[in-house]
Order: structure tokens, then sequence, then C-alpha cells
């Protein structure tokens, strides 16, 4: 396990839980994408699964068989902080804190995430939270030691109503000012008028737009190979999270034109030019 | 989150009538609302409710007498929850779940009727809940 890093505390680092409300809308797909996409760009990133009882963040990012610790090993005290962190294969600066998987939510208390996030805050410039499904303890852990939330939905009505439901939460929790990624968008649909457009999501939402990813056969592709689309320099949802990274940091970045399988995309495609 | 006013504390202000003045078309019993409800959140209020924002699907506000929306309704509301058929429910944009006035319980027709592009008011007439423009006149518009 890499040591702590020598400048001490970092001042700007940040805690972001990644939540929905709804289950399978990609909270786990988003997370590990935004922590690959971070730690590609230097940055020193801990991603943490909060799905205590339902792990899989540790499956996306290809390093089930290493884990040795869990949170609740940490929270519990059975090992320090340092002996749970798994070191991603491809990248130096990313760390992944999986669940536990034979325990439940109450294994953790709100209590113990905050001091725990206390405790990743002093050596990663990014703490990226997986939430789990659901608005019960799970969700409350999640959140408790977050600087700021982000939430999934997918362009359905049962998403977008349960993604209302946890930007009301988050509010009567003190997380304000949420911020909206819109997944698997099919923009051939909404131009029929088959889906919900990206206005009618924040009609009701009312929240800032960080970023909408496309619809795209490359993301399961690489989730089953515990590879992040983020780092496929081909495919659109990757293009889509590198522009969603550069936001977090907070960089403007305009928003891609998501008109997919168009003549003038795919010419240009043919030239390379994406 | 249940934000769940039962009871208010009596409107603290003092109001003066002149002379000739209809006071009794004056209550001081309503909150003001300054927040979009979302899903899950509720508001119940013995009085009349009034919301800067919206309420959204899987919302519900609950008063007893009427409620005033200055934004889209898409959730649940009911005025006149105590009886009162006198009560009235008015939104920029009324598009509720269900809309419910003193005992009477109705939702939007099943086929789309398209989006209402102006402020509309919903009321009992002839013992059926019907909505219309909201309209303004000399008398105000209940």
């Amino acid at each position: 396990m890499e040591t702590a890093s020598k400048e001490g505390e970092l001042a700007l680092s940040e805690v972001i839980v990644v939540t929905s409300g709804k289950g399978g809308v990609g909270k786990t797909t988003t997370t590990a994408n935004l922590g690959v996409g971070l730690a590609s760009q230097g940055h020193k990133v801990a991603l943490v699964d909060a799905d205590i009882g339902l792990r899989n963040l540790d499956v996306v990012l290809g390093l089930e068989n290493r884990i040795v610790y869990d949170i609740t090993d940490v929270t519990g005290g059975h090992c320090r902080l340092r002996q749970a962190l798994i070191k991603d294969k491809r990248f130096e600066g990313l760390f992944l804190l999986p669940a536990a998987q034979t325990k439940d939510k109450t294994a953790v208390s709100p209590e113990e995430m905050k001091e725990l996030c206390g405790e990743l805050r002093q050596e990663f410039e990014f703490v990226i939270i997986d939430c789990p499904a659901g608005i019960e303890q799970g969700f409350r852990n999640a959140i408790a030691g977050a600087d700021r939330a982000v939430v999934v939905t997918t362009p359905e009505v049962s998403a977008v109503r349960d993604a209302d439901r946890i930007i009301g939460l988050l509010e009567a929790a003190e997380l304000r000012d949420p911020k909206l990624i819109v997944n698997r968008l099919r923009s051939r649909m909404v131009r029929q008028g088959d889906m919900m457009s990206i206005e009618d999501i924040i009609d009701i939402l009312a929240i800032d737009l960080l970023g909408v990813v496309p619809e795209d056969d490359m993301v399961v592709i690489s989730t089953n190979r515990g590879e992040a689309v983020v780092q496929d320099d081909r495919s659109r949802s990757g293009q889509a999270y590198r522009n969603i990274v550069q936001r977090i940091k907070g960089e403007a970045v305009p928003m891609m034109n998501l008109d997919e399988g168009g003549l003038m995309y795919r010419l240009r495609r043919m030239i390379g030019l994406k | 989150m249940l934000m769940e006013i039962k009871k208010a504390a009596p409107g603290k202000g003092t109001m003066a009538f002149s002379p000739g003045d209809t006071g009794d078309l004056i209550d001081d019993n309503t909150i003001l609302v300054q927040r979009t409800l979302r899903s899950g959140q509720k508001v119940h209020f013995d009085g009349n409710i009034v919301v800067l924002g919206d309420i959204n699907p899987g919302a519900e506000v609950v008063a007893t007498g009427n409620v005033i929306v200055m934004g889209s309704i898409r959730g649940v509301v009911h005025a006149g929850a105590a009886g009162d058929e006198e009560a009235v429910v008015m939104a920029f944009r009324l598009k509720p779940t269900q809309l419910r006035i003193a005992t009477h319980i109705t939702r939007p027709p099943d086929e789309q009727a398209g989006d209402p592009e102006q402020p509309e008011v919903a009321r009992i007439k002839n013992g059926v809940v019907t909505i219309e423009a909201l309209l303004t006149d000399r008398q105000g518009v209940i």
C-alpha cells in the first residue's frame, strides 16, 4: 500500500456522493468513470462503496479478487484505513474502499462514515462515494460525510420521480445545490417524442446539469471487462464522462452534441475527427 | 422528509380596515411556502396555502382553505380539506396528479389533453369540480 502524501493535508479535497434513489440508473458506473477519469489526470482519488451487502464497485473496477478488509473492518476498528484501501491496477492515484458483502447497512453508522470521510480527506483530492439505491440507512450513511452530491437519473418518469425525492432529502440534509447527470439518453427516441428530453427533466428537477451520457453499448462492454469507458477515446459515452470529469474540476465544458448516427457525425468519425 | 405544518402561530401583524371596508373578506390564516415541494414532501395547514414554486409529482399539499401555487402543480392538492366547498385551487400551470376540493376527488382525463398554457382555477360549480382559465375582474377571482 502506498504511503501518505508528503504534502500533508490537501486543502482542496472534496467528498462527493453519487446518488439516485432508484436502482440501476448507473450510480456505480458513474462513480467508477469519475474515479478513473480523475485519476487518469493525475489526481489522488478514493472511491468508497457504501452499498454494504450488495457491493459491486469492486467488480466494475476489476478489483474483486484483491479484497482483504472492507469498510466495516475499518469502522469496526479491525484494521487501519490504509490496509483496507485497494490500489487500482492501472492508475497510481486511484484507490477503492470496498463495501462488506456479508453484512447489512446497519453495520456502519452516519457518524462513522463522517469520521471515515474526514480521514480520507487528509490523503485524497477527491473522495467519491457510491450510494446504494433507496432512502434508508444506506443512503443516510452515504451522504453523511459528503460536501457535494451528484444525482444520476435516466430519462424515465420513475427514475426522475425518485431523483426528485432524493433532491428533497439532500436539501433536508443541508447538501445544497446537487448536480444532475442524465444517463442513457437516446436522442433519436427523444426526437421522436418517445423519451423524456433533457428540458423535460430539468423542468421538473430544477437543478444544474452536470452532463448527459448517451446510451452506448461500449459501457456494457467495458464494464464487463472491468474497465471504465471514460478511457475509451472513441466512444461517445467516454467523451461524455471526460466532459463531466472536467466540469467536476470546475472547468466550463460545452455540452456535447448528442445527435447520434447522423451523416455528418459518421463522416467526421470516418476521417478520425470524433 | 415530512414537512407537516399542522398549526402555525397566528399572524403577528395587525390589520387595519378603513370604514366601509369589507373586513370579512380578509383573513390572516395563510402560510407562504417559499420553495418547490418535491416528491415525498407534504405541507398540511389549517388555512390557506400559497406556494412560491412548483408542487412536483409525489408531493402533497393539504389546506382547509384555498391553495394558490405560483408555479406548476404536478402533485396532489387538496383544498377545503375540512369540507369547505367554496375553496379553490389556483396555479400558473394546473396539471395535478389528483385534485381534491372538500369531498370531491378528481384526476385529469386519461387521454392526453396537452399542457395548460395559462393560469387556471379549479372550484366546485353545481356540485362538480370545474377548471377554468384564471380571469380577474374588479370583483376578484373567487
